[in-house]
């Protein structure tokens, strides 16, 4: 059995390549997503673990519940070091502070900061417990105000050396620094890409508003102390009131920080390699399908010669199983090269992985070679089982082979059924109270598909008919044999086109959701703001520093000028988004519905304005008083002022006065001012754009180009997403041609007795063509019609979190369907040539 | 040389056809230096034992396949320079096939195999004579029919009246008749015939059946891809007295 499955590998290798490279392409991306988060892990672990070598305990701040933790770090004060020193068995211990820092490039540009962090903080003099290093030739340590150690690579990126004069912008207006020395972290010349500063620290406490106090304390022990006991003694010594970790377990803690932020890209990557795999499996059964077909004869005959009906099912699935362990193998290495392209994009876009060998777990390789060969092993069963029906007579008689089909009425029962449940499961994930929707979600959409394509089918010939009725107008016969041959196998025609619908309506459904998010934004800033100029930052960890509103405010061109934060408090049952602010100014800049007198209250008394929406789901009535938590009170009771509608941006307003005494975070979010009476808007403009020009992060613009802007940001994601289901459109096409193909040999005596009565090349060409085209028009087309469903269905799930409109792209459907067609075109190029250069006499051959 | 000219002009000619199949030591020698003509309005049969080369001179004939050396005419037109183009257009518009089997397209019912080769081209049959060779096949109820709601003789018929349709030069039939039974065949061939007497079609047909043959206005005899020889107005019995003398 074995040999004769091989032999059926090596005799279809041809359309088995095709099929493998299905196979190939989803456990590429399975083994990627493994490689890549391992290999992230284990360059950081090692990065962390070299620059922390010489410390055995951090002593830092508990952290707050709440709060922008980018900014809020705490503080232990000054005195609390000497009582670490003073504890036995440490050598040496010394503090540090950090905060935002971020260099000004010649261009006047800041460097960095929209992706990795630009961070500043105090040089330790204690080399054993500094993370960064200066080489011999590369300067010296800050030691006193207007000096700065840059890391190696920002230096170079903002082309300054030893010596130059930069500017850095921090809390206060920028300020102008000499640059003493270079300095490297362990082995690397940057921190993961982040940009650094270090400062002696008395001017980072300056810079950083920190004076007498630190954000950490490094303790290195006297030889043969151990850490752990180390760290209790101090815990001990200091009271309980910071956290004391040893060095691996801060360690680990920090990783654990980094395998977060980067869960994502992990879970995006799954999420294609389950696009891929699953698309792969519609392929890998149409092949598989096809090829038991064609060799109906062959397996009937071994079935008259004695084969039993488990063997020739064997036998298929053997040969499935064959070309799935070669094709998972290649999808292995396949991913080996993808995770180091992901390796080189992420350096190409600023985040500096360090530098190290790739991580390939056996875990790794175990699961992306089970998810290959189970894929494909499963997806081959069912041809393989219907293999096993064939009669042997089957064997002396071809029309025989034509084994009974399912009845329609039970394929659609079963489609039917499938799709309900798939469509249960969406809805449930996206409108049921459930812990995971994302995966229910995802499975009820993989349901979905499959549902539909069960019942494909019984759409391909009146589908397939409809999109095909002009062909026959437009080219005769051979448009009517193109249009008749993708209706002659509805089972085929179906079930190639849901591979590229599943493709497309992932597609539309990203661009429906795209372009609902773009409209939401749109009506919402239109809706919202009321200022004329809108600043915010281009730098996400950090906000505007206040001084800029102040002299904004000072201008004779604007009416009012009046600010945003954007942060977030606790409440009983877990965190919420609070929008702080000047509750005089806040109803001329911005539009939050507010309950009348809700601001005039909020202005002369402490307490909170909560949204509509909250007080009703809470049952809270205004004059109620609810327990919040913020960094400096984690336990406030907050009395409820009043009332507002608009909760875009959050549930709960707090006045800033009071922001200021809970919260360590003096940067505006936002600033909006009005143009006064009579002003230019432009005129205006320009002043502020004067005001702004040191203020290296500050951006300027009128709602127009805030739209724009908005708009930007996620055309850039759309377009990697994009980028990505291309891949499984990919996988799509090859398995058009791979059906065409197969086809055009099943075809061949049709062919041939078709060129035998006088159709040209290129007329053979051109009907191939065309029922490329109708398959990729069908799958097309029942695409759109899900991703429309889906797009639909999560935009209406989502209009609790202000997705409010749903807006279908029409122009970018279009381009799609008409995109479709053209992979058609493309995907029938190679079998429609084999078609037009096929033998004619082969047709007539009759033995 | 067999020579047949004397009431028409010939409609296809193959002179020293030479068909080499394989290479090496592995060749066939499937036509031996072949030379044969085939006159316009008259019904030739090609007879022979398996494998002496019948089929391969009625394809390079019809220009399916090409020769390893000679040349093939059809009317005036050499085959050998033709590119595959211009060979297409030919069999469209000169010549008619009637194969043994799988003649037909499944997806397309009677009426339109039969008119296939005119609507590849382009062309609008002409209604007149459609209709008389549909009337001729006796096809007329079953024109809406597709191949697999036929029967094996109608089918073949369906086949003629494709090959009938474009009024050919010459019409190539290979056993047209090996797969009916002796009813069917008989309504096939009492067609060819008439296609011949009324309608002033050649035709050439390949076959070993004797009965088949004595529709023929001619019989072409061949052995070893040659001619060995040929008979004029042959009859069952004269063609079988024929075989025997053959076989020896
Ligand atoms: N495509 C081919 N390749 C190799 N040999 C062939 C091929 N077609 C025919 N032959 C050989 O050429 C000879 C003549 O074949 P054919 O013309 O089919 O004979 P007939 O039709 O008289 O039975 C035979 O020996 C046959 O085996
Ligand atoms: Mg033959």
């Amino acid at each position: 059995m074995l040999r004769a499955a091989l032999r059926g590998v090596i005799a279809n290798k041809v359309r088995l390549v095709l099929t493998a490279l299905a196979i190939v392409i989803g456990v590429a991306f399975v083994a990627a997503s493994f490689i890549f988060t391992d290999t992230i892990n284990a360059r950081f672990e090692t990065l962390i673990t070299d620059i922390s070598a010489g410390v055995d305990v951090y002593v830092r701040p508990i952290p707050p519940e709440t709060g922008n933790d980018l900014v809020e770090f705490g503080s232990i004060p000054d005195e609390i070091l000497a009582q670490v020193q003073a504890v036995p068995g440490v050598r040496v211990a010394e503090g540090a502070v950090a905060g935002y820092a971020q260099f000004v490039g010649a261009d006047g540009d800041p460097v960095g900061g929209l992706g990795p962090p630009t961070l500043g903080f105090s040089w330790q003099t204690a080399d054993e417990l500094r993370a960064m290093t200066i080489a011999p030739d590369n300067g010296r340590a800050p030691t006193g105000p207007g000096e700065v150690v840059s890391d190696v690579a920002t230096a170079e990126r903002a082309e300054f050396g030893l010596g130059d004069t930069v500017t850095i912008l921090t809390l206060g207006p920028p300020e102008q620094f000499e640059v003493v020395g270079l300095a490297n972290f362990g082995s690397e010349d940057n921190l993961a890409g982040a940009t650094t500063a270090a400062f002696e620290l008395e001017e980072a406490r300056r810079l950083f508003d920190l004076e007498g106090s630190y954000i950490e304390i490094s303790v290195a022990a006297q030889e043969g102390v151990d850490a752990e006991t180390l760290a209790t003694d101090i815990d001990a010594a200091t009271g309980g009131e910071f956290d004391v970790k040893t060095t691996e377990a801060a360690n680990a803690d920090q990783l654990s920080e980094i395998g977060e932020a980067l869960g994502f890209l992990n879970t995006a990557l799954l999420a294609f390699a389950a696009v891929a795999v699953f698309v792969g499996a519609f392929i890998i059964a149409n092949t598989f399908r096809i090829i038991v077909a064609q060799r109906t004869r062959e397996l009937a005959l071994l079935r008259a010669i004695g084969a039993t009906g488990g063997q020739v099912t064997r036998l298929v699935v053997i040969e499935a199983l064959v070309v799935a362990v070669i094709a998972s193998s290649i999808g292995v290495l396949a991913g080996i090269a993808l995770a180091l392209l992901l390796a080189a994009l992420m350096n190409a876009i600023g985040f500096n992985l360090p530098e190290g060998p790739l991580t390939i777990a056996p875990r790794t390789v175990i699961i992306a070679m089970t998810v290959g060969v189970v894929v494909t092993v499963v997806a081959a069963l069912l041809p393989a089982r219907k293999a096993a029906k064939i009669p042997p007579v089957a064997a002396m008689h071809e029309e025989l082979a034509r084994t009974g089909r399912k009845p329609l009425r039970r394929r659609a029962a079963a489609g039917a059924v499938v799709s309900a449940g798939g469509v249960g499961l969406l809805l449930f994930g996206l409108f049921g109270s459930v812990a995971n929707p994302l995966l229910l979600v995802g499975i009820g959409a993989l349901v979905t598909f499959l549902g539909i394509s069960i019942l494909a089918p019984l759409a391909a010939r009146p589908v397939a008919s409809t999109l095909g009725w002009p062909l026959p107008l437009l080219f005769n016969t051979t448009g009517l044999l193109a249009k008749e041959n993708t209706a002659r196998q509805p089972r085929r025609t179906a079930s190639t086109a849901s591979a590229l619908m599943i493709g497309v309506a992932l597609v539309v459904f990203v661009a429906i959701f795209a372009a609902s998010i773009k409209s939401t934004i749109k009506e919402s800033i239109f809706d919202n703001f009321r200022a004329d100029l809108n600043a915010s930052s281009t730098n996400f960890q950090i906000g505007i520093s206040p001084t800029f509103a102040e002299e904004l405010a000072a201008l004779d061109e604007f009416d009012t000028v009046s600010s945003l934060v954007f942060d977030t408090a606790s409440l009983e049952e877990g965190g919420t988004d609070i929008i702080v602010v000047d509750p005089l100014l806040a109803e001329e800049v911005v539009n939050l519905d507010p309950s009348p007198g809700a601001f005039a209250a909020l202005a002369s008394a402490d307490g909170v304005v909560v949204s509509s929406a909250e007080l009703e789901d809470n049952g809270w009535v205004v004059g109620d008083t609810i327990v919040m938590g913020f960094p400096k009170e984690p336990e406030t009771q907050m009395e409820i002022l009043g009332s507002f509608g608009n909760d875009d941006f959050g549930q709960y307003i707090l006045n800033r006065d009071f922001y200021n005494t809970v919260y360590d975070n003096p940067f505006d979010s936002l600033v909006l001012a009005t143009v006064a009476p009579g002003v230019d808007i432009s005129e205006a403009r320009v002043a502020a754009d004067t005001i702004a020009e040191p203020y290296a992060n500050v951006q300027i613009q009128n709602k127009d180009e805030l739209v724009a802007d908005l708009e930007a940001q996620i055309d850039t994601l759309l377009q990697l997403i994009f980028a990505l289901l291309f891949l499984a459109i990919i996988i799509a096409i090859l398995g058009i041609t791979n059906t065409l193909a197969l086809s055009i040999i099943e075809r061949t005596r049709e062919i041939g007795l078709l060129r035998a009565v006088g159709m040209t090349r290129r007329q053979t060409r051109r009907m191939v063509r065309w029922e490329g085209v109708i398959i990729a028009l069908f799958g097309a087309v029942m695409g759109t019609g899900i991703g429309l469903f889906l797009g639909w269905a999560v935009v209406l799930a989502l209009a609790d979190e202000g997705l409010g409109s749903f807006t279908i792209p029409w122009g970018q459907i279009a381009v799609l369907v008409v995109a479709s067609g053209v992979a058609g075109v493309v995907a029938s190029i190679y079998p429609a040539w084999t078609a037009s250069r096929m033998n004619v006499l082969d047709a007539i051959a009759y033995e | 040389m067999l020579e047949d000219t004397a009431v028409n002009g010939a409609a296809a000619r193959m002179r020293n056809g030479v068909k080499i199949y394989g290479e090496g030591t592995a060749t066939v020698r499937a036509l031996d230096g072949i030379s044969a003509e085939f006159a316009s309005g008259r019904f030739t049969a090609i007879m022979g034992p398996s494998g002496s080369g019948k089929s391969t001179l009625l394809h390079t004939l019809a220009g399916l396949d090409n020769l390893t050396e000679g040349t093939v005419h059809i009317g005036d037109t050499e085959l050998g320079s033709l590119k595959d183009r211009e060979l297409t257009i030919l069999r469209r518009e000169k010549v008619g096939f009637i194969f043994q089997a799988y003649n037909l397209i499944p997806t397309l019912n009677a009426e339109e195999n039969i008119t296939l080769p005119l609507s590849i081209a382009g062309n609008e049959p002409d209604e007149a004579w459609f209709n008389e060779v549909v009337t001729a096949v006796g096809l007329e109820d079953r024109l809406d029919h597709r191949p697999a709601e036929l029967s094996g003789g109608e089918q073949q018929r369906v086949a003629a009246a494709r090959a009938l349709v474009t009024r050919p030069d010459i019409v190539f039939a290979d056993e047209p008749s090996g797969n009916l039974d002796s009813k069917a065949e008989a309504e096939l061939l009492a067609f060819m015939r008439r296609a011949v007497d009324e309608f002033s079609q050649t035709i050439v047909m390949v076959t070993h059946d004797p009965i088949a043959a004595s529709y023929a206005d001619r019989i072409v005899f061949l052995d070893d891809g040659d001619t060995v020889d040929e008979m004029v107005d042959p009859t069952v019995d004269s063609i079988l007295e024929k075989m025997k003398h053959l076989g020896e």
